[in-house]
């Protein structure tokens, strides 16, 4: 199963997609260019539960165009991180953050700043298939509909368009107003993928998004992943390193709250410079 | 044998649950079904001509020359037991025969005044019919059969006398004869008592065959038929042939019920076979015919619902019902929205919701009399609105004694809603409101409709919060919410207390609270099926 996979990998890596609106940032640009300008900037950021640091002094660029993976053990603040950056902690109370975290050159916890059309600008994709209880169809047009489109024909254009794009258009296109919890856990997965893209993000956070889903789904959502690379900045949580070293182009390694190491995928899964990301790399970690 | 143990507490488990259900299913058949099965007898039911004649001349319905040709039939009959009583009348009625005697000599003076006799023959006459209007007088008043034979024998004489052929003094004869014949059977001690029996037997017979013909029409419609069914025939006719009477038997001791034959009051007088005549001529004179009177449903009930017909309670406890709901969904909604939404867990939402449980408890009949205080006493006159129990109060007072059960079913709907579909719908870039209306609503909707069916069950059957505030036992169909209306709970409530006639007619309260139970049951039959549909369009499945 896993060479089929791999297979599929290397098909889908030859074809090009096109997106209409961002053709000029989907040329490929290779992701080892540490001169490229980053997208997402950390400086000195922390992040505190009441007293309690999720994480703590994070200073780490993410690059345009890159699979980011972040890895690390239960508890150390991948998800923390990931959803600091759509500001997806603030739904829980009691919580503030220090230090600076920069999206296109924007402080996003400054107080100015537009919370809805960050979140449009950044497409989020959680641990769990969470589509809306409601059609396939409304499910991805939803975020166009925030966005003020109402006219129905170019609604289904988005529609098609997204599904198209999270490679699930030929399993739905007949049905699209069936419900979409109707759909398998991975169909849901690419759905809410399709649901992130309908807005035309440049940034798409990954939360574990294959951590439900079995070996097969596992592979779809990758491909799919690596599809989306040429024209969207990814970055992904994981718990599973196979998946880390398959899809990303940079790897940060947190622990404790802590980023104890970060930079090409290539160089942490084979000559790691920190002992403890050896340790949980090989496995003997805790 | 551990295992055995198990497995045998499994199964006995198993037989518990069972018999928990089957006991539930016996105890939902022995309340439902008398009340469905009596329920039913208020439409199904074997009517009786008094019934169609009162169908025809209320609500103009059925075939009028039908109507005219069985009355024609029963009326001989009827005809038969009216001057049956009535030859019987003039042996005992002294009083009314006296003032019979005193009326005829009146006309008979009136009468020879203009027959243009001489005035000497004028007082001889005259003279001689005061002679025996008094002879009559003493005849009626005495106890002395002797004395009755002398005086009525004085008045015979004058029978075959040319002078009174053809006037109205020849009543006075026939008053004569039958008063004589009249005494020959009865015992002249008892006849006070034979006029109180005649005239029960006269109230009874009215009640079971309706006004005599020809009289004036009592002003209540009620009273204007007799049984209108079978089985309230059967009644008073059993009232007819009985006589019931509280005796006490010895003195402190609780009276006793004693039954008597009515048939031996009247003992060897012609009234005494009338009793086997009726009863055995009942069906003959009432004409039954099995019945289904569908039109109780949309008839108005004419006063006192002695003959049925529950049209305007099914509409104002619909009115009511669907008024309370357009108040309390969309403030319950609110509520709730407000308690899981938009607030944190502090002191102040405590205090709220310890509110909102406690109002939960609070008696119904204190809800009534807090809007008879505030919607009917202030809100109204605040609006400047007359201040009058209506719809409109009603409905605000069963909004709110149902605002607890809905918000707190809102809620529980709202919060079992994963937070993942908040989540997705706040990346996507939606905001907090337009979150909740087009994500957390239309999921939580199912468990919202729950607290609709819940609120929806109470409000139709509360009696206690409309008592005060626009609920009537009597009175129009109301033609705006700013009228009181006739409900069905209240309805079988009033007709449960107080109202003597209701014991009468007992199938109309039993068609009241079963039709308030098929309400009931339609009413959240059809939000259930609106639930599983609205779960089916979320869920795919």
């Amino acid at each position: 199963m896993q060479e089929s996979i791999q297979e599929m990998n290397k098909m889908d890596n030859k074809q090009t997609i096109k997106i209409s609106g961002i053709e000029n940032l989907s040329k490929p640009v290779s992701c080892a260019d540490n001169e490229l300008a980053a997208e997402i900037i950390a400086e000195d950021f922390s992040f505190y539960y009441g007293d309690k640091a999720g994480v703590k002094n994070i200073t780490m660029n993410i690059y345009p165009r890159c699979v980011t993976a972040i890895i690390g053990p239960s508890g150390c603040g991948k998800s923390t991180f990931i959803r600091s950056i759509n500001r997806m902690n603030d739904l829980i109370p009691h919580t503030h953050s220090e230090g600076k975290l920069t999206v296109y050159n924007q402080d996003i916890y400054d107080k100015k700043i537009n919370l809805v059309s960050l979140r449009q600008h950044i497409g989020m994709v959680f641990q769990k298939p969470n589509p809306f209880p409601k059609s396939i169809f409304d499910n991805v047009a939803y975020g166009p509909k925030l966005q003020g489109i109402r006219k129905q024909s170019a609604l289904e254009e988005i529609v098609e368009r997204s599904l198209k794009s999270a490679a699930i258009w030929d399993e739905v296109k007949d049905d699209l107003k069936k419900s979409a919890l109707a759909l398998s856990g991975g169909q849901q997965q690419r759905l809410c993928i399709a649901r992130a893209l309908s807005t035309q993000p440049r940034i798409i956070l990954m939360d574990e998004p294959c951590s439900a889903l079995d070996p097969l789904a596992t592979g779809k959502i990758e491909d799919l992943m690596t599809k989306l690379q040429k024209s969207y900045t990814i970055v992904i949580v994981t718990h599973n390193m196979q998946q880390a070293a398959r899809v990303s182009d940079r790897t940060a390694f947190f622990c404790l709250g802590e980023l104890i190491e970060y930079g090409l995928t290539s160089k942490i899964f084979s000559n790691p410079s920190n002992k403890q990301t050896e340790d949980y790399i090989t496995g003997r970690f805790g | 044998m551990k295992i055995i143990v198990r497995c045998i507490l499994d199964k006995i488990f198993t037989a518990i649950t069972w018999i928990t259900v089957f006991i539930i299913i016996v105890l939902l058949i022995i309340i439902l079904g008398p009340i469905l099965s009596k329920g039913t007898s208020a439409i199904v039911f074997k009517d009786t001509i008094e019934f169609r004649k009162m169908e025809s001349s209320i609500h103009n319905r059925g075939s009028e020359t039908q109507l005219a040709a069985q009355i024609t039939q029963t009326a001989s009959i009827r005809q038969a037991i009216y001057d049956t009583i009535e030859k019987f009348k003039r042996g005992v009625d002294t009083e009314s025969l006296t003032d019979q005697a005193r009326a005829i000599y009146r006309d008979f003076g009136l009468q020879l005044r203009y027959k243009g006799l001489g005035p000497q023959q004028y007082t001889e006459i005259r003279s001689l019919s005061k002679d025996i209007r008094d002879r009559l007088d003493t005849a009626f008043a005495s106890e002395d059969k002797s004395q009755i034979a002398e005086c009525l024998n004085f008045v015979m004489q004058y029978a075959d006398d040319p002078r009174f052929k053809g006037t109205s003094a020849e009543a006075f004869f026939k008053m004569a004869i039958d008063f004589k014949t009249a005494v020959e059977k009865i015992d002249l001690a008892k006849h006070y008592e034979y006029v109180k029996a005649v005239g029960e037997l006269e109230d009874l017979l009215t009640q079971l065959l309706g006004p005599r013909p020809g009289k004036a029409l009592p002003a209540t419609a009620m009273n204007q038929f007799g049984a209108t069914r079978w089985d309230l025939a059967e009644k008073l006719m059993d009232n007819l042939l009985w006589k019931e009477e509280w005796v006490a038997q010895k003195p402190g001791q609780p009276l006793v019920k004693i039954r008597t034959e009515r048939a031996k009051e009247f003992a060897g007088t012609e009234i005494e076979p009338l009793f086997g005549y009726i009863k055995d001529n009942l069906e003959k004179i009432l004409k039954p015919q099995w019945r289904f009177y569908w039109q109780y449903f949309i008839d108005n009930s004419t006063p006192g619902h002695y003959f049925g017909g529950i049209g305007p309670e099914i509409l104002g406890t619909l009115l009511l019902t669907l008024l309370s709901m357009v108040f309390v969904i969309p403030l319950g909604i609110i509520s709730a929205a407000y308690l899981t939404e938009c607030t944190t867990d502090n002191v102040v939402v405590r205090i709220i919701r310890m509110c909102i449980n406690s109002l939960a408890g609070v008696p119904s009949i204190i809800f009534g009399l807090f809007g008879l205080a505030f919607f009917v006493l202030f809100l109204l006159p605040f609006l400047g609105l007359p201040s009058k129990p209506c719809i409109l109060t009603a409905s605000l007072t069963l909004s709110i004694l149902t605002l607890p059960v809905m918000i707190r079913a809102s809620e529980e709907a709202i919060k079992a809603v994963p937070l993942t579909y908040k989540e997705a719908s706040l990346a996507m870039g939606a905001s907090n409101f337009k979150t909740f209306i087009s994500v957390t609503l239309p999921a939580a909707m199912p468990g919202i409709l729950t607290g609709v069916i819940l609120s929806l069950s109470r409000v139709a059957g509360e009696t206690a919060p409309i008592l005060f505030t626009g609920a009537v036992a009597l009175g129009p169909v109301p033609s705006s919410i700013f009228h009181s209306t006739r409900t069905l709970s209240y309805g079988s409530y009033d007709m449960a207390v107080g109202d003597r006639l209701a014991m009468m007619v007992p199938h109309n309260q039993y068609g009241m609270v079963a039709t308030l139970v098929i309400l009931v049951l339609c009413l959240n039959t059809s939000a259930i099926i609106l639930r599983s549909r609205l779960f089916k369009k979320l869920h795919g499945h």
